[in-house]
């Protein structure tokens, strides 16, 4: 029997940094969504500030992931759900939110510019950027193509992206904010 | 016409509390908004609100009381806000309010959001501590 060659449960592990209060890998639908949502408001219950911060970024990049991955899980109603991965951890000073997920090499240089964009701004810019990104026709289901501005100006801390690429046609991104406590 | 009332939820989405009065002219739109679909939930209220602004001739009051919107519901909120900000270039009044809770932890936030809409859509808002 060699099932848990498959699945690595003990490298995955091990990876982990010792204060990781929550990491989740998988689909992300509305349950996950909530489960996880209502997690992060009772952990960080400590911290509310911080908290509520880290609650409203969580909303924003678990909803790209949902609708944007190009990891797809298909559920029993044939529903397509987009998969990544949700990481939280902990420091004296601050909390620092993680998630990653693949995406389509085609896709990944306008995300990459966009971060660009965002950290190079000051926070006046960058409500003046939401503003203007704001007026765009909608994207699918009402996105308002400003999540990743919105976590910036929540955070108040620049957007720490990382990009590897997995093979001709993907990418793994991934995206960290400090939240400060 | 007839009026629209949406119990919210916080359940797997966050369903805000809608109600949206003829009669009165009030509308109110409180609770939390996060929905997997958001153009799917706001479709009808903009349809409502276009309807009515087209056959009133009263004062029309929109209180907002959300406590949390994700950035689709902002994109929504701004539309709300166009057509009024439409009823009031042809000579109809409105009064748009925006109730907050002002020991909440990151209102600074909440309130530049407010600010931006202001500045996005041209119309004031009341802000209003609770």
């Amino acid at each position: 029997m060699d099932y848990s060659k498959q699945i690595n449960i003990v490298d995955y592990h091990r990876n982990l940094d010792q204060n990781v209060p929550i990491s989740y890998k998988g689909p992300i639908d509305e349950k996950i969504l909530q489960a996880i949502g209502s997690h992060i408001e009772s952990i960080l219950s400590d911290h509310p500030k911080a908290g509520k911060k880290i609650f409203k970024i969580f909303i924003e990049l678990a909803q790209n992931i949902s609708y944007y991955s190009a990891e797809k899980s298909i559920y029993k109603d044939k529903k397509e759900i987009g998969s990544g991965m949700v990481l939280i951890g902990e420091t004296e000073e601050s909390y620092s939110f993680v998630t990653g997920n693949l995406v389509r090499n085609e896709d990944i240089l306008s995300i990459i510019d966009k971060s660009e964009i965002i950290n190079s701004l000051d926070r006046e810019e960058l409500r003046e950027y939401k503003r203007e990104q704001r007026k765009l026709p909608k994207g699918p289901k009402g996105g308002a193509h400003i999540g990743l501005i919105m976590v910036a100006l929540t955070s108040d801390n620049p957007l720490d992206i990382e990009v590897t690429p997995i093979d001709d046609d993907h990418s793994f991104f991934s995206i960290a904010v400090k939240i400060d406590k | 016409m007839e009026n629209i009332h949406i119990p919210g939820t916080h359940g797997a989405n966050f369903i805000p509390t809608v109600d949206f009065n003829a009669e009165t002219g009030i509308c109110t739109l409180g609770g939390e908004s996060y929905l997997e679909d958001t153009v799917e939930f706001y479709a009808p209220l903009f349809k409502w609100l276009k309807n009515f602004t087209a056959e009133t001739k009263k004062l029309i009051v929109f209180n907002f009381k959300l406590k949390y919107f994700n950035t689709s519901s902002s994109k929504c909120i701004i539309d709300i806000l166009h057509i009024l900000r439409k009823y009031q270039e042809k000579g109809g009044e409105i009064e748009v309010n925006w109730f907050y809770d002002s020991s909440e932890e990151d209102i600074e936030d909440e309130l530049e959001e407010i600010e931006d809409f202001m500045i996005e859509t041209n119309i004031k808002i009341n802000m209003i501590p609770e």
